[in-house]
């Protein structure tokens, strides 16, 4: 647990849409797949999550869709609209940008 | 942007599919947290707990959700609106009682603000009202006169602060035609009259400066239900004929629908539509006697000058003009009056406090709200608890509560409304007759927009404390406490006691109050009048001029008309006067007295009236000295006159007035030109409420007859028997002549105490009203801390404890609340004394027998609504309340 970092809004934000760029999921996967990917430094809360979600899908950057899940469960899925990835294009940069200017001024202090 | 409302929309009409969707997504989500960790190799109980653990609160999830849906807002207040209906229904008795309460307060309230919104707020029935200004004379002895017509005409003449100034006076006709004579309420008025008012006739004109000149005055113009009633709207009346008072006067207007009266002083009628037909006001005579006063001015400002500037302008003519009639002019100053305050000016501060108290009366239903909710939040605790522990923030429990108080003050307020409805009707008729505006005084929108204002304002005020003080709740502690039974901290406790001594102190506030004004109206009623008002039936007479050209004809009638009444079965005795006490009469002349001189710059001054021989005694007014007129006193004979009480005592003090000499010339020379002094009668004032009886004089009517009299019958047994007999006795006389006004001095004398009556009946109502508020918090309180203290009685009992005791524990305790409320109020009443000073009649503000009195009443009745949790905590049963425990 202690090499986690709670994540502000926007991030959150970031990550839902970059994580269903490779396809429809469901809510655990974004957040399992999160985990996974940053090697368990980040993790969604589920307290974050679903409101992330209902907000980006109000926005019309993610649709969703009510599906079964590999164990025949119904769960709702959520997929990355037009919008979206642009959305995530835009957001992506501006996220690059931003960590090279920290870095830059991290080392050049 | 479409996409969004589309799901804010679904959000919110398909809203428990919406909420469904997001309990199964998030029990998904638990689900698949669940199996990760039994894979891991945990036992099904350990990875439930895990994944509760690292789930987090799922009350707040849910609720960030829906705020990121959009809707929260609505659906919350939805939400909250539900659960509450849910609360209130589950409660009747609680529920019946605040909401109750809460009617009955604000319903008070909007019915007064009804008559606040349409006397005091709504602006006056004319155009640019602020710029229109009564004008008046004002004297070291008399603070408002009325003006003499021809400085009326002067100032007219010079003014320069003015668009125009007008003049009117109340001259009531007789219109006769089709069927009985009827008498229409009338008034002379100058031309401009209406311009000034900023009114133009319907059809028609005004009239002009030619009418003013005698001879032109045959010229009429009437109002629009006249036109309506008797002429059938005919467009074509505009120069035809009407006949009143036995002459033919040309119609050359119809003034609308809503031309409303600007109401005046003497012989006033009603504010509203109440003036029938307007007749030309003729200037006739000698322009330089300036003596008698009998016009009222009324004028339109220009725009941009302020009422200030004209009264310095006025008072600077009026100073020319004392220059120019040293003998009529001197010793005036002007009024300048702006309209609206002397259309409100006397019934305003009378409302004000009115409105205080009903305002006390909404404080202390508030308080009282306050504090039933806050002894159901503890019962609620249990609950609250629960969605504290679940998760739910702070501020949702606080906004469901203040939803719940919200939900009963509206519900409240909406009975309220209907409550209003039917006061306010109530109200417009107790009114005093002289009230302004009352035609004014409806249920409207103002009125409504105020009603939901104090339901919201009085839901959040008592909402907001029980509220935020349950949000406080510890959810542990309040869940393990709850499964005892509930008990409240010490802080709120402290709390509603603190409120029960508010709502005792303001309630004994009204009280005192209610006490003020009911020793004010029973120190009127019980006052000595100076005349006997019982058994005594009143009726006016007008004879018109064209008949009765001459004086001795009209004396002649009323000398006739007087002895054929006095002749009647079960009269006592009848007379005629010029007026009837109590009735707002109040003209004055000036005169000579013999041997005295007067101040410079002042004059001697007195009422005048006309009496027949039977007049004293039908009244009851009691001579002192002399005797009383006879049928001897007539031309020919002296010229006599009888004075009151408070004449001889200004004029001839300590040496008997009878056979002094007054007169009303300036400079009397022959025998004739004075006047002796025949009799001394008792005083009779004004009005009740007027501080002493002005000095008063009357005339024989056969010495100097006038036209326009009231007439008295004395009867032995019920007056309204001698109707029929006035009725035929003037008909027998005269079939021509209208007897208007027909009226038990009884009434006359009633309508005169109106407006205490009024006072004294709203706040009593008010401070009724505040009484049972005030115990019903006592109670609720008192009943709520016996509960509390069961057990504590059960152990005193089990010790030993006689029931009388602990009666005597419980009642100690609702003292203890009662006595620092009342001290509270009878300190408040006391400072607020000065305000209710004018409404008050010998009886001082703080007089200590109402402070005493209402004392002990609020600690009697205090001591009533707690006797009942007091019988109940004396029955404790020991062992039913220690086994509890």
């Amino acid at each position: 647990m202690t090499g986690r970092i709670e994540l502000p809004q926007g991030t959150v934000d970031l990550l839902i849409l970059r994580t269903l760029m490779t396809g429809p999921q469901h809510g655990w996967a974004i957040s399992e797949r999160v985990q996974q990917v940053s090697s368990e430094v980040l993790s969604i809360r589920q307290g974050s999550l679903y409101p992330a979600l209902h907000r980006l899908e109000r926005r019309g950057w993610i649709k969703a869709k009510w599906g079964s899940s590999d164990n025949n469960r119904r769960a709702k899925y959520y997929e990355l609209t037009r919008s979206g990835h642009k959305q995530l294009e835009t957001e992506a940069e501006a996220w690059r940008k931003l960590s090279i200017a920290v870095e830059q001024v991290l080392e050049g202090a | 942007m479409l996409d969004d409302l589309k799901f804010r929309v679904r959000a919110l009409f398909h809203h428990s599919e919406v909420e469904s969707e997001l309990d199964e997504e998030l029990r998904f989500h638990f689900d698949r947290e669940v199996q990760k960790y039994i894979a891991r190799g945990m036992s099904e109980q350990e990875a439930r707990r895990t994944a509760r653990m690292a789930f987090g609160a799922h009350e707040q999830a849910k609720e960030d959700c829906r705020e990121a849906r959009g809707t929260s807002f609505i659906e919350l207040t939805l939400d909250d609106a539900k659960y509450a209906i849910r609360q209130l229904i589950g409660n009747p008795t609680f529920s019946i009682v605040m909401i109750l309460t809460l009617a009955l307060s604000i319903g008070a309230n909007s019915a007064l603000f009804s008559v606040i919104n349409g006397v005091l707020l709504k602006r006056l029935p004319y155009p640019e009202p602020d710029r229109l200004v009564r004008i008046f004379l004002s004297s070291h002895e008399f603070p408002k006169f009325p003006l003499n017509p021809w400085d009326f005409l002067d100032f007219r003449a010079r003014n320069h602060s003015f668009e125009a100034i007008a003049a009117f006076t109340r001259g009531d006709v007789q219109l006769s035609g089709e069927g009985e004579p009827v008498k229409l309420n009338g008034f002379g008025i100058t031309s401009g009259y209406f311009r000034v008012l900023g009114l133009r006739p319907q059809i028609g004109r005004e009239f002009d400066f030619q009418s003013e000149i005698p001879g032109n005055g045959l010229q009429v113009i009437i109002s629009d239900r006249l036109w309506r009633t008797r002429f059938g709207a005919d467009p074509g009346i505009i120069g035809g004929k009407l006949t009143m008072n036995m002459q033919p006067f040309t119609v050359i207007g119809v003034m609308p629908a809503g031309t409303e009266h600007p109401g005046n002083e003497y012989h006033s009628v009603a504010y509203g539509e109440s003036v029938d037909v307007w007749w030309p006001f003729s200037f006739a005579g000698n322009s330089s006697q300036r003596g008698s006063h009998y016009i009222e001015g009324i004028g339109r400002l220009k725009p941009g000058v302020t009422s200030e500037r004209a009264l310095a302008e006025m008072n600077a003519i009026m100073a020319e003009l004392a220059r120019e009639h040293p003998n009529g002019d001197s010793g005036w100053r002007v009024l300048v009056i702006p309209l609206y305050s002397e259309v409100v000016g006397a019934t305003r501060q009378m409302l004000l406090v009115l409105l205080g108290a009903v305002g006390i009366v909404l404080l202390i239903a508030c308080a009282n709200a306050a504090n039933l909710l806050m002894a159901r939040a503890s019962a609620r605790q249990r609950e609250i608890s629960v969605r504290l522990a679940m998760g739910a923030p702070r501020l949702r429990v606080v906004r469901q509560l203040l939803t719940e108080s919200l939900l009963l003050s509206c519900l409240g307020g909406a009975l309220g409304l209907l409550l209003a409805f039917a006061g306010v009707r109530a109200l417009v008729f107790l009114l005093p007759a002289d009230f302004p505006r009352s035609n004014d005084i409806h249920v409207s929108w103002p009125v409504l927009l105020f009603t939901l204002g104090i339901s919201m304002a009085t839901g959040i005020l008592f909402g907001l404390a029980p509220a935020l003080q349950a949000s406080r709740t510890d959810p542990k502690e309040g869940l393990q406490k709850a499964s005892r039974g509930t008990t409240a901290g010490k802080h709120q406790n402290r709390l509603r006691s603190a409120l029960v001594m508010a709502e005792v102190g303001l309630a004994s506030v009204l009280l005192i109050g209610a006490g003020l004004m009911f020793r004010t109206f029973l120190n009127l009623i019980h006052l000595d009048p100076g005349f006997k008002q019982d058994h005594l039936l009143t009726a006016t007479l007008s004879l018109p001029h064209a008949q009765y050209k001459k004086g001795e004809q009209v004396a002649d009638l009323y000398e006739r008309l007087t002895t054929s009444l006095s002749a009647l079965p079960g009269v006592e005795s009848a007379g005629a006067g010029s007026d009837l006490p109590w009735t707002g009469y109040d003209e004055n002349s000036g005169l000579t007295i013999e041997g005295r001189k007067p101040d410079p710059g002042e004059g001697f001054h007195a009422r005048y009236h006309m009496a027949t021989p039977g007049y004293f005694k039908a009244m009851g007014i009691p001579l002192l000295q002399g005797r009383f007129f006879t049928a001897a006193d007539r031309d020919g004979s002296f010229p006599a006159v009888i004075i009151n009480h408070a004449m001889a005592e200004k004029y001839w003090p300590g040496q008997g007035a009878v056979g002094k000499r007054m007169s009303f010339d300036d400079n009397p020379q022959k025998d004739s030109d004075w006047l002796r002094v025949v009799g001394v009668v008792g005083d009779v004032k004004d009005q009740p409420k007027s501080p002493a009886a002005e000095p008063a004089f009357w005339w024989p009517e056969n010495q100097a007859p006038q036209a326009d009299m009231s007439i008295a019958v004395r009867t032995s047994s019920d007056p309204r028997q001698a109707v029929d007999g006035l009725r035929q006795a003037v008909r027998q006389l005269d079939p021509e002549l209208a007897v208007a006004d027909i009226k038990l001095m009884d009434q006359i004398a009633d309508s005169a105490v109106s407006t205490p009556r009024f006072t004294f009946a709203l706040v009593g109502l008010f401070a009724a009203l505040a009484i049972i508020l005030a115990a019903i918090g006592a109670y609720g309180v008192i009943s709520y801390t016996v509960g509390q203290r069961a057990p504590e009685f059960g152990l005193r009992v089990a010790l030993g404890a006689k029931r009388g005791d602990l009666l005597r524990m419980v009642l100690a305790q609702s003292a203890k609340l009662t006595i620092p409320g009342t001290i509270i109020g009878v300190i408040l009443a006391m400072s607020l004394g000065r305000v209710v000073r004018g409404l008050v009649y010998q009886v001082s503000p703080t007089d200590p027998v109402i402070m005493t009195a209402v004392v002990l009443l609020v600690l009697f009745i205090a001591l009533l609504a707690s006797y009942i949790p007091a019988r109940r905590a004396a029955a404790t049963d020991p062992m039913t309340t220690l086994r509890t425990e």
